[in-house]
């Protein structure tokens, strides 16, 4: 029910977006990215069009001209060193980084066609489109049900059992539910690492959101659970359009469809994950997925 | 390679030259010495403290019984004594100014910590722990001088007209009262509580208030559902923290409170406290019933305490579940 609505949204908004992609100034969006006619073809529609990115904190530039297009239905992996800004690409699509002060945006955002970054934009609303999951699990201070409770209760008021069957399909799509059906009232702390970020991972798509954006979600697990992460992204990839960032190059190439590489805020390279890492055109690239430097 | 951890690993185990391994365990004997040493110390003031209070209460004790407790006569003449009234004042003054320190405090920690722009928040912080280092003395000054005027003339005049029909508003407005006393401890104790509040709120990593917005809840949903929980615990303890000042809190109380060992529903006529009445009343002790009496409030004063830190344990432990 819930899929198909979403998916019903996802057409609507189809045509509007291919034709904004063809009229609007493809030289600009791909200029960055020269490689990727590959990406282009790919027939899976354009969810966010990222065009002509800067960011600031304070002085300091951390993004440069950044232009990338994120696809439907794929898995878009971030790569590069420490500082490069993947992190800070990735808390600008839902606008999280507003919560400090002194940081600034310019360029464009577009999601669906829409550019989020524009003043007027329903923060929250956005945000219900966009779900993320953190480095560190941050399950809330409450039981394994109202965690995942939480976000939908924000957004929907739903009868006892209809509330109920979101939660177990929220579990059961972050392959939790056999984990925590007989312990749905204890603390979300009481659970392993790797099942707390199971649960970050249930409670994102139990507000039904198109976007799945993961900063390093496997980085402070250990190896079985970083594993089943990277099953999960799979399993949730026909539905959502997902950003990840790792620091993980098997990840990367294990899970993503795209990769793009960054450093010190420029995106050097963008293509089909299998080009970046069989035939990367960019001698950065090459040197960092070989382990030469970052 | 594996030579190498092995070097390491014995180097951190402390197989070094026996010399040093001598010193090392003489130092570490001597420093769990010197540890043991001062929990025992802790047992030994506290052990002392109960006994010497007992000890000195045994005259009232045997006289007066349990009745005590619920007795409200007080008076030196005829040597008779009870402890209902003070009790009373201590009870009213001290849950009064909690309930309100409370609401206030957390309020107040809050807003410091997740609403207030920076500077604003740094300079108020300061300002708020330098409430909480004011010697109580000044604070009763100023209730005496400040407080209580308000009180009689504005504030309880206020509260008649408008809470007139309720029985804790009734009656004569004196100018030193149980009100007054209650809104002297309330400022003393709301420094503590806003700073722990703050400081907790402040400490909880920024994560937890990314995940929840992230999903799309407000400001304020964050700090209801996400923040406050995570820290109601400590939030819990502070104001136990504070209610135990409240409890104990003897010169600013004493000087407005009006000392009159009198129990009355209205909060605009005087009262007195465990704390107060033996502040005023121990160098005008004259008979060994007299001071025994005194020292089985102070007796019952440090019960209170030890119930109420109890009570607070009990109570998180509950929380807990």
């Amino acid at each position: 029910m819930a899929a198909n609505n979403r998916h019903a949204h996802n057409m609507e908004h189809q045509p509007a977006m291919s034709t904004a992609q063809i009229g609007a100034k493809p030289p600009v969006i791909f200029a960055a990215t020269p490689g990727n006619r590959s990406v282009a073809q790919d027939e899976a529609p354009v969810k966010v069009q990222i065009r002509n990115l800067n960011f600031y904190y304070g002085n300091f530039q951390a993004l440069k001209n950044i232009n990338l297009t994120l696809r439907d239905r794929r898995v878009t992996a971030f790569i590069g060193p420490s500082g490069c800004g993947k992190s800070t690409l990735l808390r600008i699509l839902n606008r999280i980084y507003e919560l400090y002060p002194g940081l600034r945006v310019e360029g464009e955002v577009l999601l669906d066609g829409e550019n989020i970054l524009a003043p007027g934009v329903d923060l929250n609303r956005l945000r219900a489109k966009i779900g993320m999951v953190f480095q560190k699990p941050t399950p809330f201070p409450m039981s394994i049900r109202d965690n995942i409770a939480f976000g939908i209760r924000l957004y929907e008021k739903l009868p006892q059992s209809e509330l109920d069957d979101r939660i177990e399909l929220a579990l059961q799509r972050a392959a939790l539910w056999d984990e925590v059906k007989d312990k749905l009232k204890q603390s979300g702390l009481s659970l392993s690492g790797g099942q707390q970020q199971r649960l970050c991972i249930a409670r994102a798509i139990a507000v039904k959101p198109e976007i799945l954006l993961l900063d390093e979600p496997a980085s402070a697990l250990d190896p079985i659970s970083t594993q089943r992460i990277e099953e999960l992204i799979d399993e949730l990839k026909p539905d959502y359009c997902i950003a990840i960032v790792t620091h993980n190059m098997q990840q990367a190439a294990r899970a993503s469809d795209y990769t793009a590489f960054m450093y010190l805020g420029e995106l050097i390279e963008f293509d089909e994950t299998e080009t970046i890492f069989t035939h990367p055109k960019e001698r950065r690239t090459e040197d960092y997925i070989t382990g030469r430097f970052g | 390679m594996a030579d190498q951890a092995i070097a390491i690993a014995e180097e951190t185990t402390g197989v070094a030259t026996p010399v040093l391994r001598q010193r090392d365990r003489t130092a570490a004997r001597l420093f769990i010495i010197s540890l043991r040493g001062s929990c025992v110390l802790f047992l030994i003031i506290c052990g002392g403290l109960v006994a010497e209070l007992v000890w000195g209460a045994q005259l009232s004790l045997r006289t007066f019984g349990v009745g005590f407790l619920w007795s409200s006569a007080w008076d030196p003449v005829t040597e008779h004594f009870g402890a209902a009234p003070f009790l009373y004042g201590t009870a009213v003054s001290s849950l009064i100014s909690l309930a309100l320190a409370s609401a206030i405090g957390i309020m107040a920690g809050v807003f410091l910590a997740e609403f207030a722009p920076r500077k604003l928040g740094v300079s108020l912080g300061f300002l708020i722990e330098l409430l909480a280092a004011v010697p109580s003395i000044v604070y009763g000054l100023w209730g005496l001088f400040v407080l209580a005027p308000f009180v009689s003339q504005w504030l309880g005049p206020a509260l008649q007209d408008t809470l007139g029909f309720l029985p804790f508003f009734q009656g004569t407005i004196y100018g030193v009262n149980m009100l007054t006393a209650a809104l002297i401890l309330t400022l003393m104790i709301l420094p503590t509580i806003t700073a722990i509040s703050r400081d907790l709120i402040e400490a909880m990593p920024m994560r937890y208030r990314e995940a929840s917005l992230a999903l799309g809840a407000t400001r304020w949903e964050t700090v209801a559902q996400v923040v406050l929980p995570s820290v109601k615990r400590g939030i819990f303890g502070a104001c136990m923290l504070a209610f135990g000042r409240a409890l104990g809190e003897t010169i600013a109380t004493t000087m407005v409170i009006g000392n009159r060992p009198v129990i009355s529903t209205s909060l605009f006529a005087p009262g007195y406290t465990v704390a107060s009445v033996i502040a005023n009343e121990f160098t005008e002790a004259t008979t060994n019933l007299y001071l025994s009496a005194l020292i089985e409030l102070g007796l019952i004063l440090l019960l209170i305490s030890i119930i109420v830190i109890g009570l607070g344990r009990l109570m998180l432990r509950l929380l807990e579940r």
